[in-house]
């Protein structure tokens, strides 16, 4: 590599750690929350460009459609709503700008307090980074061997849903256990959104295939190249946001068991699968070699679907209700 | 050293039966509580078998996909896993019979309650097996999710704000964790237990990444100061909920902090040690004081759980020398015994509070007319608390004075027997109002049996497991997690 | 370890900060997203760590625990938004009463 190519990569390296640092900055300290949100999603963003950089395009796509627009979404519509409750109630206690007011009571001591407990984080952090060996080559060999048995070609599908399926398993048990605590929480908000315009409405309906097109891509293309099943779930949670937002209340009462179902199918085919692996007399999740690839996509396709379905109904903000108005 | 685990994997099934019990209480909202005692009955069953696995053939490991560490991800179960998983085995399986009296079939709370139970379950049974320091920062969040969760379902201000409190820390105390993580495996490139425990050292990383863990599992565990989220979420939590916590969800984070301890920290850490100990004695000493000064029943009680979890850090100090063993037996007689006795002063504290309507101490006089097998239970839950003889308590506590003695640090024997004398003072402040007048009647609710049966049996488990510490130490043994401390003859 | 460095030094800057906002702000939605920018921050380090030698492409092991973590957190936050809402209705207030005691 040249010099001059060197040069312009680390400009550009530097740069946006900067501004990682300073937009990250502005989402915590903006005065006013909308703004902060806003800037959240741009952060997102960055951070995804970061592990561009970084070379984990995997990482990139679910940091986006995850980390910035999924988390994006469900900060607006929690603020949104906030803001919705906070003008019908009009408690004169409780000024409009209660959530500008940004620090606590804090007395300029315990500020200063934690301004140096900050920096002595930030230097044991830096020493402790800077003191790792340069190279330790990590997993990435051992990885490179087994790929060929792993089922797919991409190494961090092999490791998401082979090597370490169980923590992938466990993962889906947290996003289906953050669905049921939702519900438990609360009945889901009557109405997501006033009366959309019917240029939305068609606008969702040309875009909506395209989004359903893209996330089976999404999932198909991850055995080889980046994407897998929770980008693609992703994908399919913001197909399925848009036709909420549309107003077409397509989400069935939660005391239905279609929509319970749905949202179990990821969980429950991944434990199926592991099962009957171990009724075969391996253990659990040990995919024969040559099954590995179709096993890995039965649970792929099982899992976005649920994904899709959980990660929208996390957006909705609380159980459908039976009956609830369209 | 470990066996690969031969024969019925039990290890699975007792991650497994709480979890397919936990998707079917969700797909079947209207049967959750029968959903949730088939469950109970599966994955007691699965410990058993677990246990005897292990008593039998010593510590086993499992190796998920067939991949083995450091590429894939390993179950272990060894002496200590097995005493805490039996441990939560049995205060689950005793509060899901209390929680069949205690929610109404199919109310709303009821189906919140059942899965989220089951999921909590689920999320311990995999953390005390896990040998994987990510494998475990991922059964951490489900053990917080699930546990916040369940302090909200009671829906009531204090109980929101209370589970909003202790989620932020949760959090918080998780990414301390997951943030120790990354720079182990930065440093040595694997992620399992076993493997990183042969390459850790005093290298600044290393020392960064074991605060940053301990710190994390600390909050987690309620260690004064950083306990100032538990009373009120443990508090307004429902009944079995308290119990659930106060017995288990804050043992888990604390058995992870033992395990990593022993295992993976770079040997000789008698400063951090000692801090741990200070620590735990001030969290013996402020729980306590504040114990004494509250005005509400569920309130006194998880300050005392406060007071009690100072006693499991005091055996970080004196294992730092040659009484080690007998030090963390100490710890672990502690948890079972600490888990069995605070179970019972919350189930009880939840049948007062049914049968009265109301847990303000100051009005609690000549209540227990009503409801009387729970005042029963509380006093001889209180024994245990007290440390007297033949509780478990009181054993847990004398295998600790024995190794501050054997360690020549008799000075740590004051907090040791000044929490006891400070429990006596907040029991008996409870347990004389049991004999105070009677006062105006008709204004209590009967209790369902198996509610007031259910505390009864915990709080004489609780004295009980005095008479049964051999057994426990045993089992405790027959994975040797402290072997490579030398282990040596205790009592 | 040469830009990677920039990515590390960003992720500690942005865990240090989101720590700092985490203690120091009152409203649920502003903790919340400090809690998610000091998650981004600890996964921009183990990005770094996986990035350490150039040339020989990045470690695949800790960008699959990434996407872990990552719906981790998307899964903490929306509980988190969900008892937020639901302060605000009891209380009134997104954000948690003050200590009286302790």
């Amino acid at each position: 590599m040249d010099v001059m190519s060197l040069a312009a990569n680390w400009t550009f390296d530097g740069l946006l750690a900067l501004a990682l640092l300073w937009v990250g900055w502005r989402v915590l300290a903006s005065t006013n929350l909308f703004k902060g949100i806003v800037f959240f999603i741009a952060f997102g963003l960055l951070v995804a460009l970061s592990w561009v950089r970084l070379e984990a395009p995997d990482v990139a796509l679910a940091e986006a459609a995850i980390g910035a627009g999924l988390t994006g979404a469900l900060l607006l519509a929690a603020l949104s709503r906030l803001r919705r409750r906070q003008d019908s109630a009009q408690a004169s206690d409780q000024p409009l700008d209660a959530e500008t007011s940004r620090t606590a009571r804090l007395s300029l001591g315990t500020q200063a307090l934690l301004i140096v407990f900050s920096a002595v984080l930030f230097v044991c952090l830096g020493t402790a980074f800077l003191s790792l060996p340069p190279l330790t080559p990590g997993l990435g060999p051992q990885v490179a061997e087994q790929l060929s048995a792993s089922g797919v070609t991409n190494p961090v599908t092999a490791v998401l849903l082979n090597f370490r399926a169980y923590d992938t398993l466990l993962e889906m048990g947290v996003l289906f256990l953050a669905l049921v605590a939702v519900w438990s929480l609360s009945p889901a908000p009557a109405q997501l959104v006033t009366a959309p315009g019917s240029i939305l409405i068609s606008f969702v309906r040309v875009l909506v295939p395209i989004v359903v097109l893209a996330a089976t891509y999404l999932l198909w293309i991850g055995a080889y190249a980046p994407g897998g099943a929770f980008q693609a779930g992703a994908v399919l949670a913001a197909a399925v946001v848009l036709i909420l937002l549309a107003g077409e209340n397509t989400m069935p009462a939660g005391s239905t068991w279609p929509l319970r179902a749905t949202l179990s199918l990821g969980l429950g085919v991944f434990v199926a699968v592991g099962m009957s692996l171990m009724g075969m007399g391996r253990s659990f999740l040990d995919f024969p070699t040559d099954q590995a690839g179709n096993l890995i996509l039965l649970i792929e396709v099982a899992a976005t679907v649920s994904i899709g379905v959980t990660l929208a109904a996390l957006f909705l903000g609380g159980q459908p209700q039976r009956g609830s108005p369209k | 050293m470990e066996t690969i685990a031969s024969g019925q994997p039990w290890i699975i099934w007792a991650v497994f039966s709480p979890l397919v019990g936990a998707i079917f209480a969700f797909l079947l909202p209207r049967h959750a509580s029968l959903v949730g005692c088939l469950a109970a009955l599966a994955t007691s069953g699965a410990i058993l078998g677990l246990v005897r696995q292990v008593v039998e053939f010593g510590p086993q490991r499992y190796l998920l996909g067939g991949w083995g560490a450091p590429l894939g991800v390993d179950l272990q179960a060894d002496g200590l896993s097995v005493v805490m998983l039996l441990t939560a085995g049995v205060v689950g399986a005793g509060v899901t019979v209390y929680a069949t009296g205690y929610f109404q079939r199919s109310s709303q709370a009821a189906r919140a309650f059942w899965p989220l139970w089951l999921w909590l379950w689920t999320a311990m049974n995999a953390l005390f097996l896990s040998a994987d320091i990510f494998n475990l920062y991922v059964t951490l969040e489900l053990l917080s999710l699930s546990a916040v969760a369940l302090v909200a379902v009671s829906g009531n201000a204090d109980a929101l704000t209370g589970a909003m409190r202790y989620l932020l820390v949760s959090l918080l105390g998780s990414l301390s964790y997951l943030f120790g993580v990354v720079l182990f495996y930065g440093a040595h490139g694997t992620l399992d237990i076993a493997l990183l425990g042969d390459l850790t050292g005093p290298s600044p990383a290393d020392w960064v990444a074991t605060g940053l863990m301990i710190t994390g599992l600390a909050i987690k565990s309620a260690l004064f100061p950083l306990h100032f989220w538990l009373p009120p979420a443990h508090a307004a939590a429902p009944a079995p909920v308290s119990a659930l916590l106060s017995a288990l969800v804050v043992k888990a984070s604390f058995y992870l902090l033992l395990r990593l301890w022993l295992d993976v920290f770079p040997v000789s850490t008698p400063v951090a040690g000692q801090l741990l100990g200070v620590l735990g004695a001030a969290a013996i000493v402020w729980g306590s004081l504040k114990a004494l000064r509250q005005k509400r029943l569920k309130l006194l009680v998880a300050y005392s759980t406060v007071a009690q979890l100072g006693y499991l850090f005091l055996a970080f100090p004196l294992a730092s020398t040659l009484a080690a063993a007998t030090a963390w037996s100490g710890s672990v007689m502690f948890i079972v015994s600490h888990a069995l006795a605070k179970t019972a002063m919350f189930l009880a504290a939840g049948n007062i509070l049914r049968s009265v309507g109301h847990d303000r101490i100051a009005e609690l006089g000549g209540a227990q007319r009503s409801a009387t097998l729970s005042w029963i239970a509380f006093a001889i839950a209180g024994i245990s608390i007290m440390g007297l003889p033949p509780s478990g308590g009181f054993t847990a506590k004398w295998v600790m004075l024995q190794a501050a003695f054997a360690s020549g640090q008799w000075w740590w024997s004051m907090p040791i027997i000044g929490g006891g004398l400070l429990a006596a003072a907040y029991v008996f402040r409870i347990v004389a109002l049991a004999f105070a007048p009677i006062g105006a009647p008709g204004t209590s609710k009967s209790v369902p049996k198996r509610m007031e049966l259910a505390a009864l049996g915990f709080a004489v488990a609780a004295v009980m497991a005095g008479f049964a510490t051999l057994q426990i130490l045993s089992l405790l043994d027959s994975g040797a997690p402290f072997g490579q401390i030398g282990a040596e003859a205790v009592l | 370890m040469t830009a990677t460095m920039a990515y590390a030094t960003a992720g500690i800057g942005l865990f240090v900060l989101g720590l700092y906002a985490l203690s120091a702000y009152t409203h649920l939605l502003r903790k919340v997203i400090a809690l998610n920018i000091m998650a981004s921050g600890i996964f921009l380090v183990f990005g770094a760590i996986a990035h350490r030698a150039p040339g020989q492409g990045a470690d695949p092991v800790p960008h699959a625990l990434v996407i872990t973590g990552v719906v981790v957190a998307v899964s903490a936050t929306a509980l988190a938004l969900a008892l937020m809402l639901r302060i605000q209705a009891e209380t009134g207030q997104p954000r948690l009463p003050d200590e009286t005691s302790d």
